[in-house]
């Protein structure tokens, strides 16, 4: 080894160390990671600039956010989560904004006996509550709850056959597996089930095949633009029955790009996405107003979503369960985690814009059927289903 | 419990297929002419048409055009590029040429989209000026990614054309946000062949596609430019020597690749919905449409972009969910095909 | 071998040294740059030494993570068994994919790869066994002995073994028989299977071992990450392993290493860096990802390890081999035996005839020229000798053995040597490691006895071999330079030496004075003359008539695809015919 070479190896030993050192250690670190690129941006970009609204304080501790994003992958996913916990020692992670990415952390947050309130819509991430899920909770309607909504309204519509036609990716895999075996218990029939593309630029076999089995009503289950492309193609082809869609399309953009060929749409969503129709009466009208008002206030941010509000509902059964925790414990050491974790399970009652959060050891969601309503779209706008 | 196809849906799926391949043939015949002078099989090809509908999109919303500030910057660079490679050379001829293609147009094209569009401008001007950005555009791109290279072998282009195809989708998640579009349609309306209802619409996008397909084929085999561009890709000093320089045949193609690909956007930006990230899989089908076609020659490509098209538009209707490996499957027995006839010539790399 | 190892030692020991540096997430984040080090270390193999590009590796990963993710949890079977399961299986996928795609060239080959990128991404999040595109979570930690060896740390010395045995393995390789016929692939399949190799089974070969490092960073990826789906094994990753091995330098093994390193820990700076940089969304990364993909094309295309190499001067030590003839492989013929029989032999081409009823055959130990003016056929002649073309009509014979629809390869085992008329040599191996390409044929040992290095003593057997042929072409001195290097004479004197190295019975020589400045040719002519007093059987086809006179014994004159004149020289030269022949074309 000569000498050249051993002073090399030293300069990388040193350049490395300090890439490992500094790591700032606020009062209460939370950790928050979303997919703002990648082809979730559509969902992660709200939740991005939602950040800036969370809590600064709570129980008289600051409050830090680390926040990043995992470009939609799950390797990424993974890396940060590892990042957070090991060397910003986070004392709870919100998110990650996507199913599978959601899944990806469960093992490395019971390791690590790390909290985690995920904002991905599969009810998998947290059913059933078992030793690794016992640290894993999430606010979005499960895909089985908002499937549930749909149901119903087809129920009491006499509709008896559905098309389905989704996402060839997990958002719309979730959704199929729910939505098939809800339909089979009250006997609705999905005559077809087919899968497309984000990016596809023609779903007209798809469609060809949806039509020609003649179903009472389609429903198309995917996100934001992309889901006009099937409808369009729908009622250009001259289908005039039902179309449902999910929760995923609200925003404006849906409107915008799907325009008249979206009209009479029904879909289930939060109450927060239509809070001034809500009835005085309803728990979630008066959070989600206030919302609204923060989130429509920002800069470029546009309509009220949906996806951010799972941010923020995360962010109220936080301002929840600290001060609990904080009664047993000091933030930045696992026995604040652990108490956090407790505590969390503990909320009762929280009253947030997707509807009262009840948490239990067996319920890691804890929202019931006044977390979904079902929406119409009328005259270019989101109209609520009384 | 499949259902049947009857003639109508096979009538319809027909039509979804040439309308799909249409689009692809335009892709394709472009990949061909681009490879054909400069070697570079142009990934980036599939953003010339989404950054096209996004712009047409974002000039009928009355949204300032992003695209107009990539032109300006990009241009600013390939001029930069020019001057310090004159300085090097210790010559200044062709300066001139470059501030004008490099600034001037980018400069007067961004003015005219950021500040003369309005909600009253007819929608012929709007595509106009969309057109002339993606066109103008394209020069600057092979001026800054491939003219410093020109010489490197096919596959380091095309690893080349993979980098600058990441650096525009990244650029197009910016400039376009992640959200799609539809443009408002050219022409409404559908008219019946062979007692088909078939949108106008979509004869408009057939008919324009196979008129650019003729017209290149005319180009590069029937006339002494197009001959001579193609010269450029067999011997490069030789076509200098002769006084086509590589430079100027390499941003010829590049500026018509890109009217090309504006033209495939604002045909397909009515039928469908286009976003910033939506360039790739269109490309790459018309890559593989190109490829089917030996990347040579411009009627085997039409036929093999058809041919993906058609392909597309039959399995969505059989097995949607594996749409994608069906159809790359089973173009690998014509890949194969094609090699084998394709007469093994040694290949040394370098 | 201590020779060998002075270079990467230290850097290993470093690497060994780091988790006691660094936190937790970075010894996590270096295991993951191992990981995608094996796949680049493949894309090496396949991209820098063989030339085929794939864009399709990720796939591989993917089959190797996804073999381990569902035998672990579903059938809960021991992971250290499912590597195994794991490499064969994506292997044999590789396997059968290679024997399909490999036939193609240069673009249909990556497109190809793009395909099955592609397909494989689709296919599996379709099929529910595997968790479709939500994946399958709770893949166990690897054990070992009954030790866990869940945590970063742990898994980061397994995940560094695993690369250090498989670079270790690829060197290996590559510095060996096998390994320098695989390196000849790019430069041309004809050199390959001149030397007796078999460039499509090698690529095959270089696909396979590719595809299942790719295996082992799946399988590594599955149980560090501990779950799988179907995003890290899409398109988009098979790019960016290219990417990596472009970056760091595609045509060496450390390049490879050097790719991963930069590549990762730059994305991973430019996560932290660019949003509070810039403050907006967007994806930027991409965007410096792809502008630094070009300046390193443009600017360092061979990428950054032969940069840096060039920049801090790292030279490589002199071979100390000692020439040493191998005992000869095949009973000489005595000289003057007829052992080339060309009879009647035609060739054309769309009906026009190259070589027109051409008869003459070769004596053993005798120089036999073979002249004619441009375009007289004696190339097409000589690629019919040398089973690059294959006859219309008419009769080759070599040694009695019938040989005129063989290919070159098989005349190689049977003891015809060639040199190019354009020079082929491997320009970035050694004058002596060229000269042992010749030499393949001499060897037995294959892929898996090089890679773990139970090749030596042939190695050295070999390298002997060569060093000898290059002694007696008078090269010895040149060994350890790169054949790249070489003026055009001395690369062709070591063609002959290759050529030589495989102990033939008939040496044809290509226009070997074409192109050479009169002081090489005169070299040249006294290396041919003292090759004949060795015994040595030689056919040579030359223009030069003045060059060809004094070496050789007998010269057969071909014109217009017909034998003009068939004698001792100096009656050849007297020919009238000849005179005609020779000065109306010139």
């Amino acid at each position: 080894m000569n000498r050249r070479n051993k002073s090399a190896c030293a300069a990388v030993l040193m350049g490395l160390s300090c890439l490992a050192a500094g790591s700032a250690q606020a009062d209460i670190t939370v950790g928050v990671i979303i997919s703002a690129t990648g082809p979730a941006a559509s969902v992660g970009v709200t939740q991005q600039r939602t950040v800036p609204l969370l809590p600064k304080e709570i129980g008289g501790e600051r409050v830090n956010y680390i926040v990043l994003d995992d470009a939609s992958d799950t390797t990424t996913t993974v890396k940060q989560a590892k990042k957070l916990i090991s060397d910003d020692k986070v004392d709870v992670l919100l998110g990650p904004s996507l199913t599978p990415n959601s899944l990806a952390l469960i093992d490395q947050m019971a390791e690590t006996g790390t909290p985690m309130i995920s904002l991905a819509g599969s009810g998998a991430i947290v059913e059933p509550v078992d030793d690794k899920r016992r640290w894993v909770f999430k606010t979005p309607q499960s895909d089985g709850q908002m499937a549930r909504a749909i149901i119903q309204h087809m129920t009491s519509q006499g509709i008896r056959s559905v098309g389905f036609i989704s996402f060839n990716d997990a958002y719309g895999e979730g959704w199929a597996a729910s939505f098939r075996s809800l339909a089979e218990q009250v006997g609705i029939k999905i005559v077809a089930s087919e899968r497309y593309q984000r990016t596809d630029t023609s779903v007209t076999g798809q469609t060809l095949k949806l039509i020609s089995a003649n179903p009472d009503a389609v429903f198309i289950a995917a996100s934001g633009t992309p889901a006009v492309l099937p409808q369009a193609t729908l009622v250009e082809r001259g289908f005039r029955k039902p179309i449902y869609q999910t929760h995923g399309v609200a925003n404006n953009d849906f409107l915008r790009v799907g325009g008249k060929n979206v009209e009479g749409t029904l879909l289930p969503g939060g109450p927060v996405l239509v809070a001034e129709q809500l009835p005085d009466s309803h728990p979630a009208k008066a959070p989600s107003l206030e919302f609204i008002r923060l989130y429509e206030a920002l800069p470029n941010a546009g309509m009220r979503s949906t996806f951010a509000a799972y941010l923020w509902d995360a962010s109220l059964i936080l301002k929840a369960a600290v001060p609990e925790a904080l009664k047993t414990a000091k933030p930045g050491a696992p026995a604040f985690r652990a108490a956090l974790r407790d505590a969390i399970e503990g909320v009762k009652d929280v009253v947030a814009t997707n509807g009262v959060y009840s948490m239990s050891a067996s319920d890691h969601l804890g929202l019931d059927s006044r977390s979904r309503v079902m929406i119409r779209i009328e005259n270019g706008g989101w109209r609520l289903v009384p | 419990m499949g259902p049947i196809m009857d003639l109508t849906i096979f009538g319809f799926l027909v039509q979804d297929g040439l309308t799909t391949g249409a689009v692809y043939i335009l892709l394709a015949v472009s990949l061909v002419m681009v490879f054909t002078v400069t070697r570079i099989v142009l990934v980036p090809q599939g953003e010339f048409v989404a950054f096209a509908t996004l712009t047409l999109a974002g000039l009928e919303r009355g949204d300032a055009p992003g695209l107009a500030w990539l032109l300006v910057a990009a241009g600013v660079l390939a001029f930069v590029m020019d001057l310090s490679a004159a300085r090097r050379r210790g010559s200044r001829r062709g300066i001139a040429a470059a501030a004008v293609l490099f600034l001037a147009v980018p400069a007067v094209l961004a003015a005219v989209a950021l500040y003369g569009i309005g909600a009253s401008t007819p929608l012929a001007a709007k595509i106009a000026v969309t057109c002339a950005m993606v066109v103008a555009l394209g020069p600057i791109l092979y001026r800054v990614a491939f003219q410093p290279m020109a010489a490197a072998s096919p596959l380091y282009l095309l690893i080349a054309a993979i980098a600058l195809h990441f650096v525009l989708v990244g650029a197009g998640l910016y400039l376009f946000g992640p959200e799609g579009v539809r443009t408002s349609p050219l022409l409404d309306g559908s008219t019946e062949v062979l007692s088909m209802p078939v949108s106008v619409q979509t004869l408009l996008i057939l008919a324009a596609s196979l008129g650019l397909n003729l017209a290149l084929f005319a180009f590069f085999g029937f006339t002494l430019q197009g001959k001579a561009l193609r010269a450029t890709a067999v011997n490069r000093r030789g076509a200098e020597l002769v006084g086509v320089s590589a430079d100027y045949a390499g941003q010829l193609t590049f500026a018509l690749a890109a009217a090309i690909g504006a033209l495939s956007g604002v045909l397909i930006g009515p039928v469908t919905t286009i976003y910033y990230d939506s360039g790739f899989l269109l490309g790459l089908k018309g890559f593989v449409g190109a490829i089917i076609g030996g990347l040579a020659a411009y009627p085997a490509a039409a036929v093999g972009a058809l041919l993906v098209g058609l392909l597309e538009a039959f399995s969505s209707f059989w097995a949607s969910a594996y749409k994608e490996v069906i159809v790359f499957t089973l173009i690998v027995p014509v890949l194969l095909w094609r090699s084998l006839a394709h007469v093994a010539v040694e290949e040394d790399h370098d | 071998m201590t020779d060998r190892l002075r270079g990467p030692l230290p850097w290993l020991i470093v690497a060994a040294l780091l988790p006691l540096v660094l936190g937790p997430y970075h010894v996590a984040l270096f295991g993951y740059i191992f990981i995608a080090a094996l796949v680049t270390l493949g894309i090496v193999l396949l991209t820098g030494v063989t030339g085929l590009i794939s864009f399709g590796q990720a796939a591989f990963v993917g089959i190797g993570a996804y073999t381990t993710a569902y035998l672990t949890t579903t059938l809960a079977m021991s992971p250290w068994l499912t590597l195994p399961v794991a490499v064969v299986l994506t292997a044999g996928a590789a396997a059968v994919i290679g024997a399909v795609t490999l036939r193609m060239s240069g673009h249909f080959l990556a497109i190809a790869s793009l395909a099955w990128g592609i397909s494989i991404y689709f296919l599996v999040g379709n099929l529910p066994y595997f968790g479709g595109f939500n994946g399958l979570s709770g893949i166990p930690a690897l054990t070992l002995f009954g030790i866990d060896l869940r945590g970063e740390t742990a898994m980061y010395y397994v995940i560094l073994s695993f690369l250090a045995a498989s670079i270790w393995a690829v060197l290996n390789l590559l510095d060996s028989r096998v390994g320098r016929a695989i390196r000849s692939i790019r430069h041309g399949a004809a050199l390959a299977e001149s030397v007796g190799a078999d460039p499509a089974r090698l690529k095959i070969a270089v696909f396979v071992i590719a595809a299942a490092l790719a295996a082992l960073a799946g399988w590594l990826y599955a149980h560090h990450q501990r779950f799988v789906n179907p995003t890290p094994f899409g398109i988009h990753m098979g790019i960016e392993y290219l990417f990596m091995a472009v970056i760091g330098g595609v045509s060496s093994v450390w390049g490879a290493v050097i790719g991963a390193l930069v590549v990762t820990l730059m994305k991973q700076a430019l996560e932290d860096l660019l949003p509070s940089l810039l403050g907006q969304s967007g994806n930027f990364e991409i965007v410096v990802f792809g502008v630094l993909m070009l300046l390193v094309l443009q600017h360092a295309r061979q990428g950054l390890w032969p940069w840096l190499i060039e920049r801090t001067g790292v030279r490589r030590a002199p071979s100390r081999v000692a020439a040493d003839p191998m005992p000869a492989i095949r009973a000489k013929p005595e000289p003057g035996e007829a052992i080339l029989r060309i009879d009647r032999v035609r060739k054309s081409f769309g009906g026009l005839a190259a070589v027109d009823e051409l008869s003459f055959r070769a004596e053993a130990g005798r120089v036999l020229g073979l002249l004619g003016p441009n375009g007289a056929g004696k190339s097409t002649m000589f690629n019919l000798i040398s089973g690059v073309l294959p006859v219309s009509s008419g009769e080759i014979r070599f040694l009695d053995r019938r040989i005129d629809r063989e290919r070159s390869r098989v005349l190689a085992a049977q003891g015809m040597a060639r040199t190019f008329q354009h020079v082929k040599l491997v320009p970035s191996m050694t004058v002596l490691e060229n000269a042992a390409l010749g030499a393949h044929l001499r060897g037995r040992h294959g892929l898996l006895r090089a890679a773990l290095r139970l090749d030596r003593a042939e190695e050295a057997r070999l390298l002997a071999e060569a060093a000898y042929q290059l002694e007696r072409v008078g090269l010895f001195a040149q060994r350890d330079e790169l054949a790249g290097n070489l003026p055009l004479g001395q690369q062709r004197i070591l063609e002959i030496a290759r050529a030589l190295a495989s102990d033939p019975v008939l040496l044809l020589l290509d226009e070997p004075a074409a192109g050479l400045r009169y002081k090489e040719k005169q070299a040249l002519a006294r290396l041919l003359m003292r090759l004949r007093d060795d015994g040595v059987t030689v056919l040579l086809v030359e223009h030069d008539m003045d060059f060809i006179l004094g070496i050789a014994d007998r010269l057969v004159v071909m014109h217009y695809g017909r034998k003009l004149a068939d004698g001792a020289p100096r009656e050849v030269q007297a020919n009238a015919d000849v005179q005609l022949a020779y000065l109306g074309a010139d």
